[in-house]
This record gives C-alpha cells, sequence and structure tokens, in this order.
C-alpha cells in the first residue's frame, strides 16, 4: 500500500452488513486528522445515525463545508439543529428506503465512506474556484503589468485549515495557481531525518521525465515559506516542517481529477507520516537481518572446546548420561 | 480536546482483533496472515531452519537515477482477508506461532497496515492495548515495546495477558456480583485450548494445562461423522470441511445425559433430526442431508474425549480440577468461585451448565470421601462451583481490553512515551495490573 485510501473501511464494512440485514449498533472509531465517527441506531433498527466530529470544523464552516455537504449528501444530512450532541456533522440513513439496485447501494456506501474526505474538500473547493475567477478577472487589466508581481487584488483569501493541535493547512489561490502549505511538526529526532530525505525525493522526482505534469513541491524546515510568513504564531523550530505544493489549473480543470487531487493532498501529512513509520520499519527488517549474520559469525569464531576425558585419581572415568 | 480512543489489538494465532476502546465488538476480526512478494520456497525454508537463517529483505535493484533508487518492495504486502484473496501470487506467513510473535519483520509491516489501512489512526495520538499469551517470555514484550514506540511513537503502551481480559470481560454478565480478578479462564479457539488459573491479576504458570481439543478438531469429528453415516455422498468434497464447520456452528448443542439423549433421538427422529440445506459452491446444484446425533455429540469430546482421540483421554472437568488442586491452596476457593469461558469453541448451548455440573460433581465427591475418612467428625460447608458464560464471549479478550482500556485508569497503568525514552525496553518487564480498577 503505497498511497492511503481516501475512504473509512470501519463505514464501508458496517455499511455494507447493515444493508444486508439491519441490526443494532452502537460504535465509536476514528480517522486521520483528530476525526471521531460514532455510528449508531438510536430509535430503531433500520434508522443508522453517522456523526463526525471533526477539529477544524469551525475552519471548514467559514469555507463552506455545510453547504458542500449539503450538495454531496441531500437528504441524507440531518439540519445543523438535530445533529448529534459533542459532533458536527449527522448523516441518517433509513435502511427501509434504500436505493434497490446493487450498484447505487454501492455507490451510496462509497460515498458515505467518504464522509471525511467530502467535508475537507471544501477549502479546496472554493480556493478553486476563487482562483478560476481571478483568472477571469486577471485577464482584463493584465496590459503592460509585470507579471512576476503578484498584486494584492490578484490574490484570494488565505484559508487556514487548523486540521491537528499544532498543526495546519493554508490554502492560497492566486491568479495562476493555488497553493496549498502544509506544516508539520515531527516529535521524534529520527523522524525529522527521515522526513527531511523523503522530502527531498519529491523534490527529486520532478526531474524524471514521466513525472513532469506533477506540481511543483517545495520543502523547508525551520523557516516558514514566504507566502504564509506574514501570519502571526507560526512556529519556526527544528521540529517543524512546511510542505508547499503548487497547483496549476490543469490539475484541477476536471471535477473527478480535481477531486482525486484533494483527497490525496488532504491525507499528505498523515501520508508522510506512514511512510516514516513504514521506513523505520524496513531499516528495523534490515537490521535485524543483519545482526542474524553477524550472529553467525560470532557463533563461528567460537573457540571449540576440546573433549578432554576426565579421569579420577584412581584412573576410572567419568560416565555421562 | 477530548482523548482519542485507545487502540485495542489482540493478535491470536488463528484471527486478529481490533477495533477502538469502548466498543462492544472489534471493528475487524480477520486471519493473522501477512502475504508478501518472496517467494514462498524462502518462507518454508525459514520454518524448518529456525529464525537464523531468514531471507533478506528485498532490496531493489540500482537504476541510475536518485529518485528511482528506492524500492518500494517493502510496501506490496497484504493482511488478512486480502492476503488470503493474493495468495496465487504472494506468498502466504502466519507471523504468530502457538500465540507467540515468530517473525517480528512481518509483524512489524502486519501492524503497520492494521493502523494505518484498517483503523485509520495515526498512532502518535493514541494510546495501545496489545495481548499476550500466558509465559510469553519477556523478550517478547520487550521487542514489542521496542516496535510500538520506535516505530510507530505510539502514545503509551499496555501489553495485557490474554487470560486477564477474559476474566474481566466476564464482568458483564448478570452472574457475576463482585469484580475479581481471580478464576480460571477456559480458552478455546481453533487450534488449542488452554486452562489457565489466575490470582489476583497474576497468572499461576505453574497449573497452565493445555487441551489438544479445540474448534478445528469438532470439526473434524463432525465430518467424520458424516461421513460413517454416508452423509457427504452428496457434498462435493471441497465442501465438506465448510459445511461440517456450518454443522457445527449452527446445529449443536451439549446434552446433559449422553444416553438418554440418544434414546430421545431413536424414539422420534422426525423430532431432532434436522435438515441442513446447501448448495453446490461451483455448480449451483441443490442438496441438503441431515444432521442427527452429531448435534449433542460434537462438543461432547471435551466430555468424552475417548470418542474422538485415543491419544488424550483426560476429560475437561477433570483438567479444570487438576489445575486448580496445584494451585496454591489460599485460593482455591476463589477459582472454583469463577470459572470463567473464552472463545468461539465454547459457545455451545449449555456448554456452561454441564461445565459447572461435572466439576461440581468432582468436587463434591472428593469433599464426600474427606468427610468419610474423618468419620463424619468434620463437617465441610461445601465449596461453590460457578461456570459463567456471557454474551461476549466470542471475543472475550477483546472485549475485556476494549473495557480495560476505557477506564480512566488504563492510563495510569500503561507505560507511556515518557517513562519508556527514560527506562528503555525494559520498561515493560515490570508487570502491572489493573489494581483499583476492579
Amino acid at each position: 500500500m503505497i498511497i492511503l485510501e481516501s475512504h473509512s473501511v470501519i463505514i464501508n464494512d458496517v455499511l455494507t452488513d447493515r444493508f444486508e440485514k439491519p441490526s443494532r449498533a452502537d460504535i465509536q472509531f476514528v480517522d486521520y486528522d483528530n476525526v471521531r465517527f460514532h455510528l449508531s441506531t438510536p430509535s430503531s433498527k433500520t434508522q443508522l445515525l453517522l456523526s463526525m466530529g471533526i477539529q477544524c470544523w469551525p475552519d471548514l464552516v467559514k469555507y463552506g463545508a455545510r453547504e458542500h455537504l449539503q450538495d454531496e449528501y441531500q437528504d441524507y444530512l440531518l439540519p445543523q439543529d438535530q445533529t448529534e450532541q459533542e459532533y458536527d456533522v449527522s448523516l441518517i440513513i433509513d435502511l427501509e428506503k434504500l436505493p434497490e439496485s446493487g450498484e447505487d447501494r454501492l455507490a451510496l456506501i462509497s460515498r458515505i465512506s467518504h464522509l471525511k474526505s467530502t467535508a475537507m474538500s471544501s477549502p479546496f473547493l472554493s480556493a478553486f474556484s476563487e482562483q478560476s475567477t481571478l483568472q477571469a478577472n486577471y485577464k482584463e487589466p493584465a496590459g503592460a503589468q509585470q507579471a512576476d508581481i503578484v498584486q494584492p487584488e490578484n490574490k484570494g483569501e488565505l484559508k487556514i485549515v487548523r486540521y491537528r493541535e499544532e498543526e495546519a493547512i493554508y490554502i492560497q489561490a492566486t491568479n495562476d495557481r493555488v497553493t496549498v502549505i502544509f506544516s508539520t511538526v515531527f516529535k521524534e529526532e529520527t523522524d525529522k531525518v527521515f522526513g527531511r530525505v523523503f522530502l527531498q525525493e519529491f523534490v527529486d522526482a520532478r526531474k524524471l521525465n514521466a513525472l513532469q505534469n506533477a506540481p511543483q513541491v517545495r520543502y523547508s524546515n525551520r523557516e516558514p515559506p514566504l507566502e504564509i510568513r506574514h501570519l502571526p504564531g507560526l512556529k519556526n523550530g527544528e521540529d517543524w516542517g512546511y510542505v508547499t505544493f503548487v497547483l496549476s489549473p490543469r490539475h484541477f480543470s476536471n471535477p473527478t481529477q480535481a477531486q482525486a487531487n484533494i483527497n490525496r493532498i488532504q491525507l499528505f501529512r498523515d501520508y508522510l507520516h506512514y511512510h516514516i513509520k513504514c521506513s523505520k520499519a524496513y531499516m528495523h527488517s534490515r537490521m535485524r537481518h543483519r545482526v542474524a549474520e553477524f550472529l553467525k559469525i560470532l557463533n563461528r569464531a567460537k573457540p571449540e572446546v576440546a573433549a578432554t576425558e576426565k579421569k579420577t585419581a584412581t584412573g576410572r572415568t567419568f560416565r555421562t548420561r | 480536546m477530548s482523548r482519542q480512543p485507545p487502540l485495542v489489538i489482540d493478535n491470536g494465532t488463528g484471527y486478529t482483533k481490533m477495533g477502538f476502546a469502548g466498543n462492544s465488538e472489534p471493528s475487524f476480526v480477520f486471519p493473522t496472515v501477512i502475504a508478501t512478494h518472496q517467494s514462498a520456497s524462502s518462507g518454508s525454508s525459514n520454518a524448518s531452519a529456525g529464525s537464523g537463517a531468514r531471507a533478506p529483505p528485498p532490496i531493489a535493484g540500482k537504476p541510475s537515477h536518485l529518485a528511482s533508487k528506492r524500492g518500494i518492495e517493502d510496501l506490496d504486502f497484504f493482511i488478512g482477508d486480502e492476503a488470503v484473496a493474493n495468495s496465487k501470487t504472494y506468498s502466504l506467513h502466519y507471523p504468530i506461532r502457538h500465540g507467540q510473535i515468530e517473525n517480528w519483520d512481518h509483524m512489524e509491516r502486519f501492524w503497520e497496515q492494521c493502523i494505518f489501512k484498517y483503523l485509520r489512526a495515526e498512532p502518535e495520538d493514541h494510546y495501545v492495548l496489545l495481548t499476550e499469551p500466558p509465559l510469553n517470555p519477556p523478550e517478547n514484550r520487550e521487542n514489542t515495546a521496542e516496535i510500538m514506540f520506535e516505530s510507530f511513537n505510539v502514545q503509551g503502551l499496555y501489553i495485557a495477558v490474554q487470560a486477564v481480559l477474559a476474566l474481566a470481560a466476564s464482568w458483564t454478565s448478570s452472574k457475576v456480583n463482585e469484580r475479581t480478578l481471580t478464576g480460571v479462564v477456559i480458552d478455546s479457539g481453533d487450534g488449542v485450548t488452554h486452562t489457565i488459573p489466575v490470582a489476583e491479576g497474576y497468572v499461576i504458570g505453574s497449573s497452565i494445562k493445555h487441551i489438544p481439543i479445540a474448534g478445528r478438531d469438532i470439526t473434524y469429528f463432525v465430518q467424520q461423522l458424516l461421513r460413517d453415516r454416508g452423509e457427504t455422498a452428496q457434498i462435493p468434497p471441497e465442501d465438506q470441511l465448510r459445511v461440517a464447520e456450518k454443522i457445527k456452528e449452527d446445529y449443536t448443542y451439549v446434552c446433559q445425559d449422553i444416553v438418554k439423549e440418544f434414546k430421545k433421538y431413536d424414539a422420534d427422529p422426525y423430532k431432532y433430526f434436522a435438515r441442513f440445506a446447501g448448495e453446490h459452491s461451483v455448480t449451483g446444484r441443490k442438496y441438503d442431508l441431515d444432521v442427527g446425533y452429531e448435534r449433542f455429540l460434537a462438543p461432547e469430546i471435551f466430555f468424552n474425549p475417548e470418542i474422538y482421540s485415543s491419544d488424550f483421554l483426560t476429560p475437561l472437568p477433570e483438567v479444570v480440577d487438576t489445575v486448580i488442586q496445584t494451585s496454591p491452596i489460599d485460593v482455591r476457593r476463589g477459582l472454583y468461585k469463577n470459572i470463567v469461558l473464552s472463545g468461539g469453541s465454547t459457545m455451545f448451548k449449555d456448554f456452561g451448565k454441564r461445565l459447572q455440573r461435572d466439576v461440581k460433581a468432582i468436587v463434591d465427591g472428593r469433599i464426600a470421601g474427606s468427610e468419610e475418612r474423618s468419620g463424619s467428625h468434620l463437617k465441610s460447608s461445601g465449596v461453590e462451583v460457578n461456570v459463567i458464560s456471557h454474551k461476549r464471549q466470542r471475543y472475550a479478550v477483546w472485549y475485556g481490553g476494549s473495557l480495560m482500556a476505557s477506564t480512566p485508569e488504563f492510563y495510569n497503568v500503561s507505560h507511556s512515551r515518557v517513562d519508556y525514552e527514560e527506562y528503555g525496553p525494559s520498561l515493560v518487564r515490570r508487570f502491572s495490573v489493573f489494581g483499583s480498577a476492579v
């Protein structure tokens, strides 16, 4: 598994099971980035209530998450005032009013198991649409202006999604691109080293011919990149890393592609940490192998114990049994 | 922000059960198997030559470009049901044998996917509860701690003994009125049945007994009975074991008196014989067969093993009694009072009732004998025998873990990351029990 999947396996499994045969449920589980889920049947077996608590919900609401979810889930989405306590979004699924055909059901399951990624994609989508309006407006006054200085009116609002306690995603649209910046913190010394090597690979990978179309990636640690340097409260220390993705319009011009890119990019932090852990696991298995090899050599080097015959004073030998 | 729930992962020889603390059922139950791209031959030579001759981990080829130099062979694997589905092109490995982890390389990668693909949790945010079999060597615990803290950077770790968790799970039963961690756990899975005495949360290692009869043997026995009666003629050969398993799960029960039960069946076979309807998995041909005496004979092999095996002949109640009699004298009463069932093969109807009756008979017989020998001068007040079965029996160990990990006490007894950095892996040698959680 190289890329983390964007849907929740638990939701997928439970719904597939419950669609076949409704039964009581009361399950609490989590997803990446401090997302909590609660799947329950509060009133009857056929009413499935799925609630999601997401840390950056206040941020997401600002960028139209509620409306986006409404579009996506329509009648399944419960209104704000009926949302389960301590959670931010609730969906209700009536198992008696499911779509008839198997394919539609599968599509519904897959849509619901993408709940988290759908909610998280709203700031990206709004940045994309902002970019297209900026681009449209830009063409008229462009004229003789110097292209490399971005005028303030050509810049969209800087969107900040604080998706974890200390880490955030910054999204900014300009007239010709959308910049996504991740801040991430490494809790351990070794992680930092692995992280740096790994992120350097992203920069190098663009040199390959096959990957020329990939978005530009920049990595800086310690110092935040220029785009967000003016923000207050940014940490710059040894443990901090900033990853910048530059998405150009071709990356999000068609909706399915845009969604796929959003799904991937929003899991970037987890992807990074997953791969750091995998690299460590790989290192460990190499180390274990090495140790086993060395042990073999050491065992070969043991001096052979000469089998001397032990005799008593009278000249009899011990018999060993 | 509220704390993230701990992860509860119970890696057994056959199946891995995992989920989040606070739930009543594991979210995932799948075989503990990993499918890697290594050739099968190197895998099988592992088993024969022991841990020393392990095949080296794969290394990528060396193309000229820097970015393509690192291979991704180490990410190319599947676990659980997906591994079984891909067994044609990949080779399967079972990292756990007899309850203990044998291949750490595979286990580390197994956990990698457990956490990131299935549970979808960032381990840095969670505490983890793992289980271990009784008599697990401390080196294994250290290795586990090393992997959890250093590869996964978990916040905290607790390694619990499976038997103790099974005891904790029995607290849900209505029969239990005091929450104690003293009792005998009868854990019967697919491969082997363990009888484990636990006193105050500590396993009495010297008295543990294993019984080589468990779920798989019952299935074979059912198959054998069907074959003897000639029912298998209709079942396609490749489905026989599956059908036998299905019959075992759906139709069997424990009878209280085997002779009476035979008479009952012979007197009115139409009432007691059940029909099993099956379908050929390839051709779709329908068939059905009679399910007869195996309904009560199958679980009977626990109580009268001579009907199935010729080398293990001690009935389960006798084993339980021996286990308790070899334990320290001051805990024996507690052990008799709290005999707890766990695992899928203890799920037969009335299994607990029969076991309780048989153990009680042995105990009462012994008391009567000693009263007689004392010349009727001493009167015993009797010994209470209680076999506890409850709803969560099938995944009792996991459920106990989920229960334990959802108490606030859990965070005090588990080993935290700070402690690990201070003391190193030897930290987990110290064994702390949920004392005041009781």
